[in-house]
């Protein structure tokens, strides 16, 4: 089972991010192994559409759970899609406390707003 | 002939300088490529116009002939198009219609569907002259296609097209302005005013086609204006000033040259200006 953070910079210590199509790194985590790595997010620069491509690059790196900041309504529908459980981060400040949190049950999962149309 | 009037920054006078050679230019016709605001139809006063709808085109897929290769979606530069776990996700809104998903898909599994992104209004001034503008529909994102097929609404290679363009340099503008004899950019003397036509200046050079300068609102602000034309030769047409008369006019929706005459003719000398400087057109 493998969780993706929002973060700003490497490791458990780094600040999350607050953007999830935007934002700077994943941090990926594998709940198994315990194993952490931090991808850079290639989506972080695109003219439009950021949200759907960084969910194909969570889904390329086998995320099962991405933690979230806000989603959009694109990467909302892209989740789904690539079935990749969202949860939200809450005000929590580093990785490190998100990851806890979320071990301890403590984040809530993200449920299907009406997002935009699709076809 | 096709003149684009341009400014960069918004409210400078583009349509209020349209309005004025339209209908001091016999026979003339005018567009308001403006799409998300259209307004010269006001300024000009069409009456019973007539409507026509326009679509762009998006992808659809035919889940039994996808393999879900990932072709499309790594091609597609707007991520309109995204081939997921089970299913092939498009965001209509996204789609720019280049037709790219179509020519990348191995197995022939794209086709595409239509959906109104706006319309095109067509008639008559109650001056007698051919109006057309576009309008976007209320949550689209361009109006690309409008400008388009807006520019193809009067078969007018005989008479003298004005078309009133969008502010800004971006891709609405450069659509409104491809294939046009000449540009006029209206600016004002203010830092604002002169910062954006800047950039208009740089996109029209890069396009290859040649403008001269309005500067209305003169008085205004400094003399910035003057000095970046000066260095950059580019030619001013002609100053309307900051004047209360004009401004007043404006607000009742008048057109100025109507009621102060003397106008009239600074608009057809400008035109005239241009066509002879422009001598094969």
């Amino acid at each position: 089972m493998k969780i993706s953070i929002c973060s700003k910079k490497e490791g458990l210590d780094s600040l999350v991010d607050e953007r999830f199509g935007r934002t700077e790194n994943f941090t990926i985590i594998d709940l198994d192994t315990m194993a952490i790595k931090t991808i850079k997010n290639n989506a972080k620069d695109q003219v439009s559409g950021a949200g759907g491509e960084a969910v194909k690059l969570l889904s390329k790196h086998s995320v099962d759970i991405a933690i979230v900041p806000h989603l959009g309504p694109k990467a909302e529908t892209a989740m789904e899609a690539f079935e990749i459980k969202t949860f939200s981060q809450e005000d929590y400040k580093s990785v490190g406390e998100v990851l806890k949190a979320y071990q301890a049950g403590k984040l809530k999962e993200i449920t299907k707003k009406k997002g935009l149309t699709r076809v | 002939m096709k003149i684009a009037i341009l400014s960069g920054k918004g409210g400078t006078g583009k349509t209020t300088v349209t309005s004025n050679f339209a209908i001091n230019i016999k026979n003339s016709i005018s567009l308001d490529s403006d799409v998300e605001e259209p307004n010269l139809h006001i300024f000009m006063d069409m009456k019973n116009s007539t409507s026509e709808p326009v679509y762009t085109y998006f992808p659809s897929i035919d889940k039994k002939l996808c393999t879900l290769c990932g072709k499309c979606g790594d091609f597609c530069n707007y991520s309109a198009i995204i081939p997921a776990k089970n299913k092939v996700i498009v965001f209509k809104e996204s789609c720019h219609d280049c037709g790219g998903c179509k020519l990348v898909c191995p197995n022939g599994a794209i086709s595409y569907d239509k959906r109104e992104v706006g319309k095109i209004f067509k008639g008559k001034t109650k001056y007698n002259t051919d109006l057309s503008y576009g309008a976007l529909n209320i949550g689209e994102m361009s109006g690309v296609k409008i400008i388009n097929q807006l520019k193809r609404s009067f078969n007018s290679d005989e008479r003298t097209t004005f078309i009133d363009s969008p502010p800004g340099t971006s891709c609405a503008t450069v659509e409104a302005v491809e294939g046009v004899d000449y540009a006029i950019i209206v600016s004002e003397p203010t830092p604002f005013g002169v910062s954006d036509m800047k950039m208009v200046v740089e996109m029209l050079r890069e396009m290859r086609i040649p403008f001269g300068l309005i500067i209305n609102k003169a008085g205004l602000g400094d003399d910035e204006i003057y000095n970046y034309s000066k260095i950059e030769k580019i030619e001013v047409l002609g100053e309307i000033p900051f004047d209360k008369k004009i401004a007043e006019l404006y607000a009742n929706g008048e057109n100025f040259s109507e009621s102060i005459p003397e106008y009239q003719n600074f608009f057809k000398n400008i035109y005239k200006n241009i066509i002879e400087g422009r001598g094969s057109l």
